[in-house]
Formats: structure tokens, C-alpha cells, sequence
């Protein structure tokens, strides 16, 4: 059975990656979807940043009590300043650590 | 479109597009230690564990998969992975207009290789660098770099995954690399508009049924920030 829903899955994650490159997709887009995609990876990537942080492991949302939330915070200004990905996740990581560490 | 020499070669571009992504794998290889360790914790087997690196091949959903795995039945796996994955066709449709006139030996292993962070370097190359007869090179190289990443680390997780203490919160590397690629993209103001109505969405979009968050989150952000960006036009302060 987990082979199947694997190999389901491998084929789907194949085909909403080919889709647009396929020769069914419409071979020019409109004008405006440029400005539209232009979005996708601020959008997408932001939707995967938020609930790793602030989603903990019940489902619920952690404010406080939660160490990834000042090290995501801190990793965002080291990312605004050094423009780093070494620097980005390596500040995140160290704060999560020392945060862990000393406090929680 | 002749290639003179003042295009960067099939090389350059290979090259580019792996030294691009080289500092992402610091993200990369933790996440995939995790999920190496979290396939054996749901009771695969090591081969399963490591085929799925390759079968699947999109890290977030594989450790979605192993997680619902034995306490859902297979269809909802099914359906929670594909609607994870989802956001992938927003990336192919950005890419496209780049590789649409590639042969299909060339478009069906690019699509393949075609992750969140072989896109987010590669749209970077293909929007803001001179367009190159070549340019596919790139997405060829930040692809495979990450592609022989996940397998390796896999493995390492599967093999020696125990005695990577919990307490190391790895898996926090991930959130940490869209940071890092997210934070030096944002750059108009429809662009801070687009981030802060996708993360809404995807916090308060949590209990929605097979992780269908993440796809409504991704398109009400495109959706607010194309918004704001042509009312920012018409007003003429874009």
C-alpha cells in the first residue's frame, strides 16, 4: 500500500511540476500574468515560513513559550542586513540553540 | 537567437546556477537528516524511506506523507501530499515562458528537478540576468546539486539518524532557508502586501482538510499583491 500512495503522489508532484512546460499549456500567456507571477515565490515560500514557525505540535498557534519565533525574527533582520543565506540560517539556528539553551 | 561570446556557456551556467544554490544546502541537508529519521520512525522501511527521496522528491510533503502515514487512510496521504505540491504548477508556470521552446528531453527531467529552492535561485537568474540560449543550464544545476543533496542526506538520516539528538531542532532549517530566499525578493510594496496575506492565510487557514493552506495561502498572496500592485499603478505611485 505506501508504494502505491507513493508512487501516486511521485506522479502528481511530476505533473503539477510539468504542467505549464507541457505542450497543452497555452503557448502565450496573457500580458498580465507576468505582473501575477511575479508574486509566486514571495507568496508561496512565506506560506511555508509562517506555520513553521508559529504552528506548534497541537496544531495551535505559539506566541509565547515559542524559542523559533524570536530566532525566525532575528534570522529576518540578518537576512534584510547581509542578504546571506549562509548568515540567514546560521544566526536562526544559533538563536534557536541559545534560546532552547537559556531559556525555554 | 545565436549564441556569440558574450552569452555565458552551457558550463557557465551549470556552474552558476550550483554555486547559487551551494549555500541553501545548509537548509537542505538537516531537513533531509529529518526526514530520513522521521521515515523510519512512521515504520518504512530504509528502502522506502530512501526511494521516496527520489519517487517524490519535494521535501515538506514527504515528511507529510510519513506523518499522516498509518493513522489516515492512503487516499487522504494522497490527497494532503498533491494538495501540498500544488504550489509547484505556480512555479511551472513561472518558469515557462524560459523553457517552452526546450525539447520534451529537456522540459521532462527540468520539471522533475523543479523545487521550491531550485526555483527560488533559478527565477532569480532567469528574470534579472541577460537571457542566455543556454539559461535552462542553470535551473540543470541548481536542480542537481539539490536533487544529489536530498538523496545523501536521506541516506545519512536513514543510517544514522538515531543519534541525532531531538533537542537540535533541525528541522527548523527549512523555515530558515525561505527566509533567506524570501527576505532579499521583497522589494515593491505590493510585494509586502502579497508576504502579509499569505502568511495570514496560511495561519488561520490551519484546520482547513488536507493541508489545503498552503495553495490558498500561495494564491491569496499572488492575488493581493497583483491587486495592489495595479491600484499602485492606477494611482500612479507603484
Amino acid at each position: 500500500m505506501i508504494w502505491w500512495v507513493m508512487i501516486f503522489c511521485g506522479v502528481v508532484t511530476f505533473f503539477t511540476r510539468f504542467v505549464m512546460f507541457s505542450d497543452m499549456a497555452p503557448k502565450k500567456l496573457p500580458d498580465w500574468s507576468e505582473d501575477v507571477l511575479s508574486f509566486v515565490p514571495v507568496a508561496v515560500l512565506t506560506a511555508i515560513i509562517v506555520p513553521s514557525v508559529l504552528i506548534g505540535a497541537d496544531n495551535a498557534v505559539e506566541i509565547t513559550d515559542n524559542a523559533r519565533l524570536p530566532a525566525a525574527i532575528l534570522a529576518v533582520l540578518v537576512a534584510w542586513l547581509t542578504r546571506s543565506v549562509l548568515a540567514t540560517i546560521g544566526s536562526g539556528l544559533a538563536a534557536l540553540w541559545c534560546l532552547n539553551w537559556l531559556i525555554f | 537567437m545565436s549564441p556569440t561570446p558574450s552569452h555565458p556557456s552551457r558550463q557557465q551556467e551549470f556552474w552558476s546556477g550550483v554555486r547559487q544554490e551551494l549555500p541553501l544546502q545548509l537548509g537542505v541537508a538537516p531537513f533531509g537528516l529529518v526526514f530520513g529519521v522521521l521515515g523510519l520512525a512512521a515504520g518504512l522501511t530504509p528502502l522506502q524511506t530512501i526511494l521516496m527521496s527520489s519517487i517524490v522528491f519535494g521535501g515538506a510533503s514527504q515528511v507529510v506523507l510519513v506523518q499522516l502515514w498509518g493513522s489516515v487512510p492512503g487516499p487522504v496521504v494522497g490527497a494532503s501530499v498533491s494538495m501540498i505540491n500544488l504550489r509547484h504548477a505556480l512555479y511551472s508556470a513561472s518558469v515557462a515562458p524560459y523553457l517552452r521552446a526546450l525539447p520534451l528531453r529537456w522540459r521532462l527531467p527540468l520539471a522533475y528537478l523543479l523545487t521550491d529552492e531550485a526555483y527560488a535561485v533559478t527565477i532569480n537568474r532567469l528574470r534579472n540576468e541577460t537571457p542566455g540560449p543556454f539559461q535552462h543550464y542553470h535551473l540543470l544545476g541548481t536542480g542537481t546539486l539539490l536533487w544529489v543533496c536530498w538523496q545523501i542526506t536521506t541516506i545519512t538520516g536513514v543510517v544514522f539518524g538515531a543519534t541525532i539528538p531531538p533537542e537540535w531542532s533541525l528541522e527548523f532549517a527549512i523555515p530558515l532557508t525561505f527566509i533567506a530566499v524570501v527576505v532579499p525578493i521583497l522589494k515593491r510594496r505590493a510585494d509586502f502586501i502579497a508576504c502579509g496575506t499569505a502568511a495570514v492565510i496560511s495561519v488561520i487557514g490551519q484546520p482547513l482538510p488536507w493541508n489545503s493552506w498552503i495553495i490558498l495561502a500561495g494564491m491569496g498572496g499572488i492575488l493581493a499583491g497583483w491587486l495592489s500592485l495595479r491600484i499602485m499603478a492606477g494611482r500612479g505611485d507603484a
